[in-house]
């Protein structure tokens, strides 16, 4: 029967010659391969459940009193947005399910693509031919902390709304454009006018659409350019070896597929996410703690909450405090990421085509760097819920804060060179197999001294019998 | 033997007389007859002079280790007590906002409440609360505003700096709820009766009890946290199971 | 019963294989070289474990349209959707191991860059048409001048967005003599606030503006450590200050009342109240700005103007 369909589609698109080579095409199997899939098949999963929710939500800042199902807030005024929120999680049969779907889905597709672009990076795939897809993808990631915070910020919850208020101010800081750039996205002073229905249009239009043709062209890159893949027997730069497309890898593939909505769905009904009925309607002179932006925007908060008391004066002009770890440090940040190929390229002169990985020991400085970068990021996510910490350990917040700005400045460092060593040892000890193994026995004899029995190895045949002989005896 | 007799009679009358010169009505307690609110107070003094004036100095004067007890009202002896906040363990330490268990029993605390606040009237008494009277949806608001930057939107409490911490509620009883707005204990500021009322007060802990039962419809609370938790379980148990998954189905040569 | 099923996926699973089958038929080409397939041994526990886990999954997709049309509990279809995706999960991935032949091809990469002659083609296709257009010299400029200054008017629709930064940055809604008013509406008298005590006011008529948001703090009268005309605006222990954090923005909702500071949620700005809300702990550079005060003789609290400096956090054209 597909075999019919295959007929049918040769006929109109030359389709069978295209399908022949596709379907043998090679795809290694390493498992560390499967992280980009985790995030694509993440972001299908969020793609299917936001086209739902789109059908219930309110992209309204107008406020309505509510009358509904949640009756701790019955008879109260809050916006169309959040009233649709508490319509979809209580009153919408599945609905909740779906959001909380939705929300953990956004959770683990930003953390997925953390993950693969750390394999990337360690397993220097970018280098060249593969530029162009590192550039896409760290553009993906930026685009993913968008897209999320856009769709966080949507039901218009206290928690989120304070999110929105501090967005503002990092932009007002920025020099020269900043006010203006405030003012024209939020379309005035804050709270400005329609902030939620742009962020709307952001969230499922503009954003997705970037992020849908940023990751077709992602895809289309690795087809075309094959897939990279560890060395091995039979594995050359010249070669790709793995499993054939079809049927064996989409089989595998799906279930992947299968695995990630299944933890998400089991997640979306188990573990209650972002439930906006606590913390109530947004008013921007309310506050409540503990506030913290989704995780894969924690850096920022940290960056936020350690930088110290220090703004400075541009010709008489201020520079607000938020700017610098808000605006400054990401853009930097972001520009080294994103320059890394050739930042590579300049350092080591190497300028050749890569189809063959490097484990993560065979470039100890690049894996030192990628150390740093990692313990870096770790400590201003942590720092971020300094409040949730002191509270936990029963240490005051002063303290826990200056405790992360220390360790900001010495755990990236040891996480570095602890990197750069254990790199070199475990080169070490790939050099030296036969260091492993037993190469000798020592005996005692009967005069008190020791003989030596070299044992055999593939490599080498056996030594003369009786061995070196040593020691006390006469 | 008649005349000691005569004068330990002599002696318990003279003491009771004594007391009732020193007994004033206690409004918070009510209609409670003269002799056993004496008891309660001469209980109270004795308890105060074993376990509290050490700290707090005879008669509550203060010492260099426990503030004067002037006026702090029944509300707050009766909070501090019954939340085990007071006595405490160590001299030395700072009351914790911990919940422990109360060192004394009901009637114990009563009649150091009664004791203190003979020597000095005024101050908070100790609120009645109706929450079945209190509106929830008031409470909500209320709380949301006034409580929440500290305590948490789901009154499970947080960090609020210098070392502080604003408690978890979800454990709090009624009056000990009503008690620390009134009397602000610890950082907390002190909401009066012209800042929140007596309906306010029992809306306000209408919900705070009603939070407690409220049903989680999401599934595991995960420590009404908020993104921090919830960026955990994405990590651990998210990309977790994920990641075992994969090591599953891919090969690692 | 069981195995008849089984037999029935076996043979659909057939079906769609023969479509490998006819692609392996076709005689490689010289791009691809495959190592020989290795002929499947039988598996009887795997099939037993895909069809159990194929049946477990349709058992708990039933489970969940019933879970559905019961009442829709979270947890319920959770649990049964979760299930079933995993049970099919499970019988892709051990049918995909090992119920299908295992093979691992080769493929040969082509170099990447096309070869020398394609290169130097696309080279000079591009430069005679370069040259064709910019051998019109003027013109060529012309366009490019159209061109550009048309890009940059497709730019003007931003503006659109929204205001130009404005005065409303520098101004909120308290006037002299605004009284203060509570977040009920209900204005604030003396009497209403205890020391140790504080309160979120607004300017009558504008609860809940968002910019003239304020605290009202009474303390100790005395306590406060304000210049003169500062202490001017705080009549009796009573202050107010704008409850915008000045770093970030956030409202500053945490009062230490028994030292008097002010802490904001978002990232621990931490304000000195009875020294004008001057920072004392974190990111804030800048003291909250205090809004004057006035006690009435009718014992009413009303402000003596707008507050003494914008309010919020910083920007570049900020005084």
């Amino acid at each position: 029967m597909i075999g019919h369909l295959v007929l049918w589609l040769d006929d109109r698109l030359g389709a069978a010659s295209f399908l022949r080579k596709a379907m043998r095409k090679a795809f290694p199997d390493h498992w560390a391969f499967m992280l980009g899939e985790v995030a694509l098949y993440s972001y299908l999963a969020l793609l299917g459940s936001g086209i739902y929710l789109t059908f219930f939500y309110t992209a309204s800042g107008d406020h309505i009193v509510y009358h509904g199902t949640y009756r701790p807030l019955d008879g109260v005024p809050m916006s169309e947005a959040y009233a649709s929120i508490l319509r979809i999680s209580f009153d919408v049969p599945a609905g909740l399910l779906i959001r909380q779907f939705h929300h953990w889905a956004a959770l683990v597709f930003a953390a997925a693509i953390s993950v693969h672009l750390l394999r990337i990076f360690f397993t220097g795939a970018f280098r060249r031919p593969r530029e162009i897809n590192w550039l896409i993808g760290v553009t993906l990631l930026l685009l993913a902390m968008a897209i999320g915070f856009t769709g966080y910020s949507l039901p218009d919850d206290l928690l989120s709304g304070t999110g929105l208020r501090i967005a503002y101010s990092i932009l007002l800081s920025i020099p020269v454009v900043g006010t203006w750039s405030a003012f024209l996205l939020f379309g005035g002073v804050y709270p400005g006018a329609d902030i939620l229905r742009r962020f709307l249009i952001l969230h499922i239009f503009l954003l997705q659409a970037l992020i849908a043709a940023l990751i077709g062209v992602h895809l289309f890159l690795i087809w075309h350019q094959k897939h990279t893949q560890f060395r091995g027997p039979g594995r050359t730069e010249r070669n790709v070896v793995g499993s054939p497309l079809w049927p064996n890898y989409t089989m595998k593939s799906i279930g992947l597929a299968l695995v990630i909505f299944s933890v998400l769905a089991l997640l979306g009904g188990l573990a209650q996410i972002n439930p906006v009925w606590l913390y109530g309607p947004y008013e921007a002179w309310q506050a409540s703690s503990p506030a913290q932006p989704d995780w894969y925007l924690g850096w920022a908060e940290g960056a936020l909450r350690l930088w110290p008391a220090w703004e400075i004066r541009l010709f008489g002009r201020l520079v607000a405090n938020p700017f610098f770890p808000s605006v400054l440090f990401p853009v930097v940040f972001f520009l080294v990421l994103y320059l890394w190929p050739w930042i590579e390229r300049w350092i080591t002169g190497d300028a050749r085509p890569h189809h063959l990985l490097d484990r993560a020991r065979d470039c100890p400085w690049r894996s030192a760097v990628g150390a740093w970068a990692v313990a870096f990021g770790i400590a201003l996510t942590l720092a971020g819920s300094n409040d949730v910490i002191a509270n936990l350990l029963g240490v005051p917040v002063e303290i826990v804060t200056v405790y992360f700005r220390v360790m900001l400045g010495i755990a990236p460092i040891l996480a570095a060179v602890l990197t750069y060593f254990v790199c070199h040892g475990l080169q070490e000890r790939d050099r030296q197999p036969e260091r492993r193994r037993i190469r000798a026995i020592v005996r005692v004899n009967a005069r008190g001294g020791y003989e030596e029995e070299t044992l055999p190895t593939p490599d080498s045949p056996a030594p003369e019998p009786g061995g070196g002989e040593s020691g006390t005896g006469s | 033997m008649a005349l000691v007799r005569a004068c330990l009679v002599a002696l318990g009358l003279a003491s009771a007389a004594g007391l009732l010169l020193l007994v004033r009505p206690h409004r918070a307690s009510g209609a409670v007859p003269p002799r056993s609110q004496a008891q309660a107070v001469e209980r109270g003094r004795a308890l105060f002079d074993r376990f509290c004036a050490s700290c707090h100095g005879s008669g509550g004067l203060g010492t260099s280790q426990g503030p004067p007890l002037l006026g702090v009202g029944a509300a707050a002896v009766d909070f501090m007590l019954s939340t085990g906040r007071m006595p405490l363990a160590v001299a030395t330490q700072q009351p914790t906002v911990q919940r422990q268990t109360a060192r004394f029993s009901r009637a114990e605390i009563d009649a150091l409440v009664a004791y203190v606040t003979s020597l000095y009237p005024g101050g908070p008494p100790v609120p009645r609360v109706h929450p079945e009277r209190g509106d929830l949806v008031r409470g909500n608001r209320l709380f949301t505003s006034n409580c929440a930057p500290c305590h948490s939107a789901a009154a499970v409490g947080d960090a609020v700096g210098g070392g502080a911490v604003a408690p978890s509620l979800r454990q709090s009883t009624a009056t000990q709820i009503a008690e620390a707005v009134r009397v602000g204990p610890g950082v907390m500021p002190r909401f009066g009766p012209e800042a929140l009322d007596q309906h306010d007060l029992d809306s306000l802990v209408r919900y705070l009890l009603a939070l407690r039962t409220l049903p989680n419809p999401g599934g595991l609370g995960l420590g009404f946290v908020g993104p921090v938790a919830e960026g955990f379980v994405a990590w651990i148990a998210g990309l977790g199971l994920i990641v075992l998954a994969i090591r599953w189905i891919g090969t690692t040569t | 019963m069981l195995l008849r099923a089984l037999a029935a996926a076996v043979r659909a699973v057939a079906a769609i294989l023969t479509l490998g089958d006819i692609v392996r038929q076709e005689r490689p080409g010289p791009a691809s070289r495959e190592a020989a397939p290795a002929p499947p041994a039988p598996d009887a526990r795997a099939s037993a474990l895909v069809a159990g886990a194929l049946l477990v999954s349709i058992a708990a997709t039933i489970a969940f349209g019933a879970a559905y049309a019961l009442g829709a509990q979270t947890q319920l279809l959770a649990g049964t959707s979760g299930v079933s995706l995993a049970a099919l999960a499970v019988a892709f991935i051990v049918w995909g191991q090992r119920l299908l032949q295992q093979e691992q091809i080769t493929e040969e990469r082509a170099p990447e860059p096309s070869p020398e002659e394609a290169r130097r083609g696309a080279e000079e296709a591009l430069a005679r048409g370069e040259r064709e257009i910019s051998r019109r010299g003027a013109l060529g400029w012309l366009l490019a001048g159209a061109l550009g200054s048309l890009g940059i008017a497709a730019l003007f629709p931003v503006r659109s967005l929204g205001p130009g930064p404005d005065r409303l940055l520098f101004h909120t809604k308290w006037r002299a003599g605004a009284p203060l008013v509570g977040i009920d509406g209900k204005p604030i008298r003396a009497a209403d606030l205890l020391i140790g005590s504080v309160a979120t006011v607004f300017p009558e008529g504008y609860v809940g503006d968002p910019s003239s948001q304020a605290l009202l703090i009474r303390v100790e009268p005395g306590l406060l450590e304000l210049p003169p005309a500062q202490l001017a605006g705080a009549p009796q222990g009573f202050v107010a200050y704008s409850k915008i954090c000045t770093h970030a923005g956030c409202p500053v909702g945490l009062y230490r009342a028994r030292t008097h500071e002010l802490v904001c949620p978002c990232h621990q700005s931490t304000f000195d109240v009875l020294a004008g809300a001057r920072p004392v702990f974190g990111p804030a550079t800048r003291p909250l700005p205090q809004l004057p005060l006035r006690l009435g003789a009718d014992g009413r609290l009303r402000a003596l103007g707008d507050f003494t400096e914008p309010v919020g956090p910083g920007f570049w054209g900020m005084p």
